[in-house]
């Protein structure tokens, strides 16, 4: 089970492409980037596997944004569209096709995560809420509630599993199947989801305060509001881990608690 | 350079700027930003410079200036479409002291280079003469990799600055 989106993002120019490709990659609600430069390659990596949504330019050669949009309604389970144009009057035509959003070149970071949350939406409506910091045990010790002391993680030295204290991992980032601990000793990869993690972990102290990041709170030193509703969580280490627009109150609640 | 410019009552106003075309060179410059920091710089430069040429109030030019226009438009999507564009363009200093207004040249030869690099998938190359006579240009579009494409070739006429812009024939 993957956490993240699986977003393709098409566009014929190369280095807009890159640029949008950088953004979704550096997004903690994407899991996996694919990229094509015409709609016919896009085509191909739609027969290939599924995407939560479509990144799209709309005007490319052959077969236009708009064109391969209006195909796409024909799936049965079609990816959301996300338009990304340097058009701007283009959005009427992009709104009666009920693309799921509408951007404009070059995309803002906010804008561009505006956009992956309703993404998320669309794709995941009937997903299990993420526990909020309210439902995880108050500054619990590793290893009470049935958490466990310690978890064996892959050993990217001469292979064989190495044994991470619980206590000193800091944060798990999903990774499709895997996820990506960091701790004292590094960063390793646990072939574990993040939703597991998150039942096993909470009566360690841990919290999901995004779809993407379990954290460690008792290695957190600050919450920083950001202007558009979420927040930053800052680790002991001063790793800045995103807090999903919705768990920041609570979260701000379980930290004054 | 000297600054030639001037402008009169009934001077026609500048080509109209791609709202397109500034979006995604503004997109590429982003894609610079981390991997080749002095190359979005050098981008945002020469956009600053293609809007400066472009924005500024109704006036004539020499086509000197416009060829310098020419030029940073070509860097710019040189940028967007990395390794996919030739162009071979005239010394500014070398054209007659022909006066034009600003994008008379620039905006006849986006138009068929942008048709070109969206429809093609190889590299374009343009060539870009001015005639002696200064009131017209000629552009040359073909594709160096693919011997057997078929060249297009547009004129422009310059105006009479004072009366009407100039088109594409």
């Amino acid at each position: 089970m993957s956490n993240g989106l699986a977003i393709l993002a098409v566009d014929d120019e190369p280095r807009a492409l890159a640029d949008i490709k950088h953004l979704l990659e550096t997004s903690a609600s994407v899991d996996r980037v694919a990229t094509a430069t015409s709609a016919k390659e896009a085509l191909v990596y739609l027969s290939g596997g599924r995407y939560d949504a479509l990144f799209l330019d709309v005007h490319m050669p052959e077969i236009e944004g708009m064109a391969l949009a209006r195909l796409l309604r024909r799936f049965a389970d079609p990816p959301a569209v996300v338009f990304v144009t340097g058009h701007p009057d283009a959005a009427v035509e992009a709104f009666e096709i009920q693309a799921l959003d509408f951007l404009v070149k070059p995309v803002g970071r906010e804008r561009l995560e505006a956009a992956l949350d309703r993404v998320e939406a669309q794709s995941r409506p009937n997903s299990a809420p993420m526990t909020t910091p309210d439902a995880v045990a108050p500054g619990a010790p590793a290893g009470t509630g049935g958490g466990p002391d310690v978890v064996a993680v892959d050993n990217p030295k001469g292979g064989g599993k190495r044994l991470v204290r619980l206590e000193t991992i800091s944060i798990a980032q999903a990774n499709g199947d895997y996820a990506r601990i960091v701790c004292d000793d590094g960063r390793f990869l646990l072939r574990t989801p993040l939703s597991q993690l998150e039942k096993e972990w909470s009566p360690a102290g841990f919290a999901r305060v995004h779809r993407a990041y379990l954290v460690n709170l008792t290695q957190a030193v600050e919450l920083r509001a950001q202007l558009n509703g979420t927040a930053v969580l800052v680790m002991r280490d001063g790793t800045e881990v995103p807090v999903a627009r919705r768990n920041v109150a609570a979260l701000r609640r379980r930290l004054h608690a | 350079m000297q600054d030639r410019a001037h402008a009169s009552p009934t001077t026609p106003a500048a080509a109209p700027v791609s709202v397109h075309f500034v979006n995604n060179v503004l997109a590429a410059a982003a894609s610079y930003i981390e991997v080749e920091p002095d190359t979005a710089r050098d981008i945002l430069a020469r956009l600053g410079a293609f809007l400066s040429h472009r924005l500024r109030p109704s006036r004539v030019i020499t086509l000197a200036q416009e060829l310098d226009h020419v030029a940073d438009y070509v860097r710019l999507e040189q940028a967007r479409f990395p390794g996919r564009l030739e162009a071979e363009l005239p010394q500014p200093e070398r054209v007659p002291s022909t006066e034009c207004v600003p994008g008379e040249v620039q905006a006849p030869l986006a138009e068929t280079l942008e048709r070109w690099l969206g429809q093609r998938r190889g590299r374009v190359r343009l060539a870009l003469r001015a005639r002696m006579d200064g009131a017209t240009l000629e552009a040359q579009f073909d594709e160096p990799d693919d011997p057997a494409s078929t060249a297009e070739r547009i004129r422009i006429s310059l105006s009479s600055p004072a009366t009407t812009a100039g088109g594409v024939s």
